[in-house]
């Protein structure tokens, strides 16, 4: 199992751990209440190495990249990052990926629901080796930093340069002689930056990090209220739905691929379920407030039918009721209806518009700041 | 199956749907047909990925289309497709539209 660089700091913390497909996590360092309001009132600090990261030569493993993930990496503009996704050969989901254009590199995060020994396969198989593809995992920590007050972080750290950093976007910045990747990114609605550092500087910078979240009223997180955060924005969590749909088009992720690209992992078997048509897709839920019953693997029941199945489930501390993605046949498969949960006579549940909450970061301007 | 009571609000919701996709991709030359686009897909940002242009050519859209003013402070409004469809619904209501 891969342990993180920074897993003496997360310790020393109080991060309890567990496994995450070959990886070893900060489940959580805290309460879940209150890293979720870290992030949504302040900012949280979390250790994302258990994504696999690595660096491609840009003219040497373009071609390598572009026929390995959906979206269209030749396209991808100098300093910007493409957010797409990794299928198997039967166009089943095996990570969520993003592939940022970093001048003569490519950096490819991938957050993988694949063993590390199936991953590396595919990668060679597609040609890892002749591509030059280096393996960060091991030699880099990915540190994440989310939160309304986010960028406030980073600009104290790397300079007030950062705030003109569109979302995914990529920049190298120095710090203690070293070269810190920076990704403006996220997936809980409030501002988000990833930081590949290397080993040489990772956990000084982990410690200035998290000095800097805890004078703002932040805090270390561990992974699992991303889980949460995730689905109250409508991010895609490959860990969740991803990891119990693993269809892509049932899931909406049309827009995370290139339809007109002949060649990459898993488009024909794609190809050939969107000619078919659609059968199934995905829905927001939400709970009456009080109501337990939204959780994941339960039934949703119409006319005392069971019509779908809850694929992720959350409390949202915003909404202080139980949300969730459910799976429903396509023509029942809109907002702003009523079901039932658990049984024909269960709690009542909602079809809902998703994103249901307004982040605070999306009244913050900050090109005014 | 049977959808009897939830058939009208279905149908209500889904003529919205289609009609602002249909004009969301051909407004903004979108590479997707109506199916590829799921409803809660993102707009701005992440999702779609459209600027301030597009989000101004997609209010544009949705006034012209369905007769209705969509606030300067539309933030709100324009976060995915459900949430325009949400706003369409609600403006129709008000104004007694079936």
């Amino acid at each position: 199992m891969r342990s993180s660089l920074l897993k003496r700091q997360l310790a020393a913390a109080g991060a309890v751990f567990r496994e995450r497909h070959g990886a070893e996590v900060a489940a959580h360092v805290a309460g879940r209440a209150s890293e979720y309001a870290a992030v949504r009132d302040a900012v949280g600090l979390t250790d994302f190495s258990f994504l696999h990261r690595f660096r491609v030569p840009a003219e040497q493993g373009l071609d390598f990249l572009d026929v390995l993930v959906a979206g269209n990496v030749p396209k991808i503009r100098f300093g910007r990052v493409l957010h797409t996704f990794l299928a198997n050969r039967d166009g089943l989901l095996l990570g969520d990926c993003y592939v940022a254009n970093n001048d003569e590199e490519f950096i490819f995060l991938c957050e993988s629901i694949a063993s590390d020994a199936e991953l590396r396969g595919l990668l060679q198989t597609a040609g890892a080796r002749e591509a030059g593809i280096e393996d960060l995992t091991d030699s880099h920590a990915l540190i994440s930093l989310d939160g309304v007050k986010a960028w406030d972080v980073v600009k104290e750290i790397f300079g007030a340069d950062v705030l003109g950093l569109p979302y995914l976007s990529i920049e190298v910045y120095p710090y203690q002689g070293a070269s810190v990747r920076l990704i403006r990114a996220g997936k809980t609605s409030e501002f988000g930056y990833l930081m590949l550092a290397p080993q040489s500087v990772a956990p000084a910078l982990f410690d200035v990090l998290q000095t800097a979240v805890a004078s703002r009223g932040g805090r270390l997180c561990g992974v699992d209220v991303h889980d949460d955060l995730r689905l109250e924005g409508r991010f895609f969590n490959i860990q969740a739905e991803g990891l119990r749909v693993r269809d892509p088009l049932v899931l909406g992720l049309q827009w995370m691929m290139d339809l007109e690209k002949e060649k990459f992992n898993g488009r024909d078997a794609i190809h050939q379920r969107r000619t078919e048509g659609l059968r199934r897709k995905i829905v927001g839920v939400a709970a009456e407030p009080g109501s337990e019953a939204l959780v994941t693997g339960a039934r949703i029941f119409h006319d005392r039918q069971p019509v779908g199945e809850v694929v992720a489930d959350c409390q949202s501390f915003v909404l202080n009721r139980r949300l969730a993605l459910a799976v429903f046949p396509v023509e029942l498969a809109y907002s702003g209806l009523s079901f039932r949960v658990g049984s024909a006579e269960g709690p009542r549940v909602n079809t809902i518009s998703m994103p249901p909450i307004m982040p605070k970061s999306l009244t913050v301007k900050l090109d005014e700041m | 199956m049977m959808l009897n009571n939830i058939q009208s609000t279905i149908d209500r919701r889904a003529r919205i749907i289609a009609t602002f996709k249909e004009e969301l991709i051909r407004r903004l030359n979108l590479p997707y047909t109506p199916e590829d686009l799921h409803e809660d897909i993102s707009l701005l940002g992440s999702g779609l990925g459209l600027d301030s242009l597009d989000a101004l050519e997609i209010v544009l859209c949705i006034e012209s289309c369905f007769k209705i003013r969509i606030p300067d402070e539309n933030v709100a409004i324009l976060r995915s497709i459900n949430t325009v469809v949400d706003h369409v619904l609600e403006q129709q209501a008000q104004k007694g539209v079936a």
